[in-house]
């Protein structure tokens, strides 16, 4: 999971890497999505995530698409 | 398998990082929690099967505990006075969100080669126009940490 400055900056990146282009979200969408992610992570009673609770997470941060989902 | 002792071990390596910013060696580890290397081994490699946190291929140093590396990387985030490595683009927002604390972050674009600063102030991130690209879905995110 890359930092990039610019949409043109990733197509690059994917042609040099000769990799197909995944999702892209702002930096704004991926603080969010880490508050949800991380926020317990250092809780005693932190044991883990199922797919379904990690799924949950995205749907809350407004991650619909196939991509966040199996 | 102890479970008691599982969850400890996973506590003690998560606390360790938030409190040096790097990993504990499993002698420590065992030390911590009064078990022999011998039964600290197992544990860690329970941990890892479980992707609770990540080991160097045959070897039981920690890689990853996400959002923390191991190692040094190229997303360096200065919190709480120290500074943290994060494993990505993902996990260096996901420093200041485990620790609940205001950040500043230096990174570099991964084509560009430009370092980039953003700051965590209040909850709320700067340098807005900033993107990351997620190569795998996540459905694939486990096959490869490393690449991931």
């Amino acid at each position: 999971m890359l930092l990039f400055r610019s949409e043109e900056w990733i197509d690059k990146w994917c042609k040099r890497s000769n990799l197909k282009r995944g999702e892209v979200l702002t930096i704004t969408q991926v603080w969010e999505l880490t508050k949800l992610w991380y926020h317990d992570r250092l809780s005693l009673d932190y044991h883990g995530r199922t797919v379904a609770q990690a799924e949950e997470i995205f749907k809350r941060a407004g991650l619909t698409s196939a991509f966040w989902y199996i | 398998m102890n479970n008691s002792l599982l969850w400890q071990v996973r506590a003690f390596v998560y606390r360790h990082f938030a409190e040096t910013t790097y990993a504990p060696s499993i002698e420590d580890t065992g030390r911590h929690v009064n078990i022999k290397l011998e039964e600290a081994g197992t544990l860690y490699k329970e941990l890892h099967k479980r992707h609770v946190f990540f080991l160097e291929p045959e070897t039981l140093t920690i890689r990853m505990a996400n959002p923390f590396s191991g190692i040094p990387t190229d997303f360096r985030v200065h919190a709480n006075g120290k500074t943290y490595f994060a494993n990505c683009a993902w996990d260096m927002l996901g420093i200041p969100a485990a620790l609940h604390t205001d950040a500043i972050i230096e990174a570099v674009c991964a084509e560009s080669n430009d370092a980039v600063q953003l700051e965590i102030k209040n909850s709320q991130v700067t340098n807005s126009d900033l993107l990351i690209h997620l190569p795998l879905p996540f459905a694939r995110w486990y096959d490869d940490m490393v690449f991931t």
